[in-house]
C-alpha cells in the first residue's frame, strides 16, 4: 500500500508538469469533440493523433492519446441525449432513455448525470487499475473462446428478455443483427459471404454506419415531417440540474454500472458495447418502476454511461499489465509506445514506472478535467435544442454523413447508413426495437469466431462449453434466464407474470 | 442579389484554381504524394510507413501523407493503388501478404482483386523472419522435440494465427508440410489475439515476427524454438534456422516494401528508387526501425523484384498445399 | 392484415433468402464448422421467430392504420441520403452537401433563398473546413477540386 502511494506521488509529479497537463487537457478536449461528432469515434481520433505523438516523449504521447480515448466516452453521450444519434457505438443505450428525457425537458439532468456517472466510473476504474492490474490481467487471460461464447450468449439472451416490447420481436431483431454481421469474409475459412463482389463489403458491415443509420437517420425520418415539435423553453438553472430524486435514483445504477463495466472491459477482445446493454438490462430488472424505461428513466442513462467509461478503463488493464492489446484502440496505444522503443510487456509496470504511474495520475486528472469541462457545457448544449427543427435536422444529416464517411473514407458506409436509416424508420412503424440489431452486428463475428475456435480447440466435442468452469457458469445463468422467461407461460391464470404487466402498462391499457 | 452571385463565382473559381490538379510544370514530384498503408493505424505497415514518409519528405521536397485504407486483410488498399492513376503520386506500402491474396482468390475460383503484376517494386524496407514461439513452461526445448511430439499425436498440438491464409498461418503450415506433421490451426482476429491465446494457454504455439514478442521474451513468459530465416537472427543468435535443421524449403519473412502502380513513368520510378535508397539507409529511419525491434533490410527495386518473385513462389506453393480448409 | 403479420412475413422471406444463399457455402464438420453453419442456424432461428410473430399477429395494429403523415418529408430526406452516397465522391463533399442542404432548406422546408443558400453554403464549406483542414480527415474533393 505504502509503495503504491509512493508510486502515485511519483505519478502525480509527472502528470502535473505543464507539458503533460497540456497534453491531458488537449487530449480530453479533442476526445470530447470526437465523441460528440457522430460516427467519428475514439479510434479515429487516436489514429489521427498517432503521428503527432511520434515527436513527443512517450509519457506525454500516451497521456494525450489516453485523454482522447476516455474523453470520447464523455462526449458520446451528448449527441445521444440531444439528438438520439450515438456519438459512438457504445452510446447506443444512452440514446433510448437520454433522448426521452430530453424530450420531456430533462436534457440538462440527463447530461449532468451522464457526466457525473462517467466521472465516478472513470475514477473508480483507475483505482481498480492501479491496485489490481496484474492479477486481474492474468485472470482475464483465462478467458478463451468457450468462455467468450457462453458470455456472449448470456448477454444476448439478457437483452432479448429485458428490453421493452415483445420478447419474440426483440429476439428476431437480435438474430437480424447477427445476420447482418455475417456479411463479409469469413475469417475462419476464407469464403466471402453475402458480399456479392463489392470489395468494401468484404470486411463486413461496420457498426458505426448501422448505429448512426438506425438511430440518427431513422429519428430524422420519423420526426422531420411532423406537424409541430414541442419547442424547448429557455431552461432555468434549476432545470439544468437533476432533482434530488433523480440524484438518489442514480447512485446505485452508477455503482453497478461501474463494477459491471470494469469487469467486462478487462476481458481481452470483448466488445465494450455489451457492458452498456447488460447494465441497461440489469437496471431495468432491478428497478421498482420498470415501465419508466424507454420513457426517460434516469437509471437508463446512469447505468450504461458508467459501464461505458469503466469498460474503456478496464480495457487498459491487460494492455498495461501484460503488453497484450485487447482491441484496436489499445493496439494503437501500444504502437504509440513501441515507436519510442518501449515495448510494454509483463515487466512494463516495473521497468517504466514513470510512464505507468504518470498515466494513472493523468487519468485521475483527466476525468476531473472532463467533469469540469462537461458540466458548464450542459447549459450550452441544452440551448442547442432550441434551434428550430427545420434548420436542425439537415444539419444533423450533414453531421451523420460526414461522420460516417470519415470512418473509412468510403461512400459504401454512407450507403449502409442510408439503408439502415430506412430500415429503422420502417421498424418503428412496425413496432420493433432497433437497439438489439446494433448489438447483433457488433457481436456477430466474435460469437461465430469464438464458437468455431472453441470447437476447433476441442476437435468437435461440444462438451467443451460445459467442461470449462467459467463457461459452464455463464451457460447455467443463460439457462436460468430462459426458464425465467418461460415462467409466465407456466404460471397461466391469475398471476400473468411481470413482463406482461409491463407491456400492458407501456401500451397504456 | 447581383453582388452575391459575384461572390459565388469568385468562390467557385478560387476552388477550381486551387484544387485543379497538374496545372504546374516541373520535375517530378511537383505536388504531395500519398503513401497508402492498407492496414489500420498502429499496425506494422503503418509503423513502417510513417517514419519512411517522414524521411522521404525532405529528400523529395514534397509532403507525403500516409493514408490508411484498411479492409479485407489489406485487399482494399492494394486494389485502390492497383487501379489508381499511374502518375507516381499514389504509392503503396505493403506487407508480404500482397503475394498471398491473389493466390487465395485463385484457390477459391474468384476474380482476383488485383494481381502481383499490377505493381512495380520500388524498395524493400525490412524483412523479419518469423520465429516459432511457445510458452516458457512448454515441454519442448528444441524443434526436434516439437516435431517428435507432433508425430506422436498428429493434429493435437494447437497453434494460433492472425487469420486464415494470413502470414502466421502460411508460415506455420509451410513448416508443418516440410516436417511432415499435422497441427491444429486456431485462427484469431489478428496478431494481438494470437499472442493472447498463447499466453492464456488456449493454444500451444505460434509463428510470429520477433518484434511482437520481444518484451515477452525479456520477461520470460515465452521461449523461441526455431527461426524461418535463411540466416540466424542478429537479435536471437542462439536460435537455429529451419534450413540448418534440415527443412530446406522452409523460409518465411514478414517484409514491408514500397510499390507503385505498374504503368508509372520510369523517370518517376527512378527518382523514387534513389530517394528511398537515401531515406531507408539514413539515420532517422534506421533509428525508428530499431526502436520497433525491426532492423532495416534494404533492397533496391530490381533486387527487390527478384526477392519478391522467389518469395511469392514459395508462398504460392504453401497456399496450394494448404488448399481449401474444409 | 396486421403489422405483425406483414413484418412476420417479411422476416420469414429474409430467413428463406439467407438459407438459399448459404447453400453455396460449405457446412463443414463438427470440429470445423463451415462458413454456412452459423448463417443457417440463424436463418432457422429467424424463421421460427418470424412464424411466431405471424401467428400471434392477430391482435396487433391493422396494417392500414399506420400513419405516414411525415412520409413526404421522409422521402425527401431518403432521397438526399442516397444522393449523398453516389455523389459525394464524383462531385466532392462540398458541392454534394451544398446541393443537399439547399434542397432541404429551400425546397422541402420552403425557406427563403437568402436564408437557405448562405446557410447551406456555410454549413457545407464550414464542416469541410473543420473536418478536412482542421481535423485532417480526408474528405473527397471530386472532379472540380471541390
Amino acid at each position: 500500500m505504502a509503495e503504491t502511494l509512493q508510486n502515485l506521488l511519483l505519478g502525480f509529479s509527472t502528470a502535473l508538469t505543464p507539458a503533460n497537463l497540456l497534453y491531458a487537457f488537449g487530449g480530453c478536449l479533442i476526445g470530447t469533440m470526437v465523441g460528440v461528432l457522430p460516427g467519428v469515434g475514439p479510434l479515429a481520433g487516436i489514429s489521427l493523433l498517432l503521428p503527432t505523438t511520434f515527436g513527443l516523449d512517450p509519457t506525454g504521447g500516451l497521456i494525450l492519446l489516453a485523454g482522447v480515448y476516455y474523453g470520447a466516452m464523455y462526449g458520446g453521450s451528448t449527441t445521444s441525449i440531444l439528438m438520439r444519434i450515438p456519438g459512438e457505438a457504445a452510446s447506443v443505450m444512452t440514446c433510448i432513455d437520454g433522448y426521452a428525457m430530453a424530450q420531456k425537458g430533462r436534457a440538462g439532468a440527463a447530461l449532468f448525470i451522464a457526466a457525473v456517472g462517467s466521472y465516478v466510473a472513470g475514477t473508480a476504474s483507475v483505482i481498480g487499475l492501479m491496485f489490481l492490474a496484474p492479477p486481474l490481467a492474468r485472470f482475464a487471460l483465462g478467458f478463451g473462446p468457450p468462455e467468450y461464447f457462453s458470455l456472449l450468449i448470456l448477454g444476448l439472451l439478457v437483452l432479448g428478455y429485458m428490453t421493452g416490447g415483445s420478447m419474440v420481436k426483440n429476439l428476431a431483431m437480435v438474430v437480424l443483427g447477427l445476420l447482418i454481421g455475417m456479411i463479409g469474409i469469413d475469417h475462419m475459412s476464407g469464403y466471402f459471404r453475402f458480399s456479392y463482389g463489392v470489395v468494401a463489403l468484404g470486411d463486413g458491415i461496420g457498426v458505426v454506419p448501422v448505429a448512426v443509420g438506425l438511430f440518427g437517420i431513422a429519428e430524422i425520418l420519423a420526426t422531420a415531417g411532423q406537424a409541430k415539435r414541442p419547442e424547448v423553453i429557455k431552461p432555468k438553472l434549476r432545470d439544468l440540474l437533476p432533482s434530488g430524486e433523480e440524484f438518489r435514483d442514480s447512485v446505485k445504477p452508477i455503482g453497478r454500472g461501474t463494477v459491471l463495466g470494469f469487469l467486462i472491459g478487462i476481458i481481452p477482445g470483448s466488445a465494450h458495447i455489451i457492458s452498456t446493454f447488460v447494465a441497461y438490462a440489469i437496471e431495468r430488472r432491478l428497478s421498482r418502476h420498470p415501465e419508466k424505461f424507454g420513457k426517460g428513466a434516469i437509471e437508463g442513462v446512469a447505468g450504461p454511461e458508467s459501464a461505458n467509461n469503466a469498460a474503456s478503463c478496464g480495457a487498459l488493464v491487460p494492455m498495461l499489465a501484460l503488453g497484450v492489446p485487447t482491441g484496436p484502440i489499445p493496439a494503437v496505444l501500444l504502437a504509440a509506445l513501441m515507436v519510442h522503443g518501449i515495448n510494454p510487456g509483463p515487466l512494463f509496470i516495473k521497468e517504466q514506472p514513470v510512464i505507468f504511474w504518470g498515466l494513472i495520475a493523468s487519468m485521475y486528472l483527466g476525468n476531473l478535467v472532463l467533469l469540469l469541462l462537461n458540466l458548464p457545457m450542459v447549459g450550452i448544449f441544452v440551448n442547442f435544442l432550441r434551434i428550430p427543427y427545420r434548420i436542425l435536422y439537415p444539419t444533423i444529416l450533414m453531421f451523420c454523413v460526414v461522420g460516417v464517411y470519415a470512418v473509412n473514407t468510403s461512400y459504401v458506409d454512407v450507403a449502409i447508413m442510408s439503408i439502415m436509416g430506412l430500415l429503422g424508420y420502417l421498424l418503428r412503424k412496425f413496432d420493433y426495437e432497433t437497439a438489439p440489431i446494433v448489438l447483433g452486428v457488433v457481436l456477430a463475428s466474435i460469437i461465430e469466431m469464438s464458437f468455431r475456435q472453441a470447437l476447433a480447440m476441442s476437435d468437435g466435442k461440444y462438451a467443451i462449453f460445459i467442461q470449462r468452469p467459467i463457461s459452464a457458469v455463464f451457460l447455467a445463468a443463460a439457462l436460468i434466464m430462459i426458464l425465467l422467461g418461460l415462467r409466465p407461460l407456466i404460471q397461466k391464470g391469475i398471476n400473468r407474470g411481470w413482463r406482461e404487466h409491463l407491456t400492458k402498462a407501456e401500451k397504456g391499457e | 442579389m447581383r453582388s452575391r452571385s459575384w461572390i459565388l463565382i469568385l468562390f467557385l473559381s478560387a476552388g477550381i484554381l486551387t484544387g485543379w490538379p497538374g496545372i504546374s510544370a516541373g520535375e517530378y514530384p511537383t505536388r504531395p504524394i500519398s503513401l497508402i498503408a492498407p492496414f489500420p493505424p498502429g499496425g506494422v505497415a503503418d509503423l513502417t510507413a510513417r517514419p519512411l514518409a517522414a524521411a522521404l519528405e525532405p529528400i523529395l521536397k514534397q509532403p507525403m501523407p500516409v493514408v490508411n485504407k484498411s479492409g479485407a486483410g489489406g485487399a482494399v488498399g492494394m486494389q485502390y493503388v492497383a487501379v489508381s492513376k499511374p502518375d507516381g503520386y499514389t504509392l503503396l506500402l505493403a506487407l508480404s501478404s500482397i503475394s498471398v491474396m491473389p493466390e487465395v482468390d485463385k484457390l477459391f475460383g474468384r476474380p482476383q482483386t488485383y494481381k502481383k503484376e499490377d505493381f512495380v517494386p520500388i524498395a524493400l524496407l525490412n524483412a523479419d523472419p518469423t520465429v516459432l514461439t511457445v510458452r516458457k513452461d512448454a515441454p519442448w526445448n528444441s524443434v526436434a522435440d516439437f516435431v517428435a511430439d507432433a508425430k506422436k499425436r498428429p493434429g493435437e498440438i494447437k497453434y494460433s494465427s492472425s487469420g486464415i491464409y494470413g502470414t502466421l498461418h502460411v508460415a506455420m503450415e509451410m513448416f508443418a508440410h516440410s516436417a511432415g506433421i499435422k497441427l491444429r490451426h486456431i485462427p484469431t482476429q489478428g496478431g494481438g489475439p494470437a499472442l493472447t491465446a498463447l499466453l492464456g494457454g488456449h493454444v500451444e504455439a505460434f509463428a510470429v515476427g520477433p518484434s511482437v514478442i520481444a518484451s515477452q521474451l525479456k520477461a520470460g513468459t515465452v521461449k523461441v524454438l526455431g527461426c524461418w530465416g535463411a540466416k540466424r537472427l542478429a537479435s536471437l543468435p542462439d536460435i537455429p534456422t529451419f534450413k540448418e535443421l534440415g527443412f530446406k524449403d522452409v523460409e518465411f519473412y514478414i517484409w514491408a516494401g514500397m510499390f507503385a502502380p505498374k504503368a508509372t513513368p520510369p523517370e518517376a520510378v527512378k527518382i523514387l528508387r534513389e530517394a528511398t535508397k537515401k531515406a531507408a539507409n539514413g539515420p532517422e529511419f534506421k533509428n525508428a526501425m530499431e526502436k520497433l525491434n525491426t532492423p532495416v533490410y534494404y533492397l533496391d527495386g530490381p533486387d527487390f523484384q527478384k526477392f519478391w518473385d522467389e518469395d511469392a513462389a514459395r508462398l504460392a506453393k504453401a497456399v496450394r498445399n494448404i488448399g481449401k480448409v474444409q | 392484415m396486421t403489422i405483425d403479420r406483414v413484418s412476420g412475413f417479411a422476416l420469414l422471406m429474409i430467413a428463406g433468402f439467407v438459407a438459399v444463399e448459404s447453400r453455396v457455402l460449405p457446412l463443414g464438420t463438427h470440429s470445423r464448422p463451415g462458413a454456412a453453419y452459423l448463417p443457417l442456424v440463424l436463418a432457422a432461428s429467424l424463421g421460427v421467430l418470424a412464424l411466431l410473430i405471424l401467428f400471434k399477429g392477430r391482435s396487433a395494429l391493422p396494417f392500414g392504420k399506420i400513419k405516414w403523415t411525415e412520409g413526404r418529408h421522409a422521402l425527401a430526406i431518403m432521397g438526399a441520403c442516397f444522393f449523398a452516397t453516389f455523389a459525394i465522391e464524383p462531385l466532392g463533399y462540398r458541392i454534394t452537401l451544398l446541393l443537399i442542404l439547399f434542397f432541404l432548406f429551400g425546397v422541402v422546408e420552403r425557406m427563403k433563398v437568402w436564408w437557405s443558400l448562405p446557410l447551406a453554403f456555410g454549413l457545407s464549406f464550414g464542416s469541410f473546413f473543420i473536418f478536412d483542414t482542421l481535423l485532417k480527415v480526408p474528405l473527397p474533393r471530386g472532379g472540380l477540386g471541390l
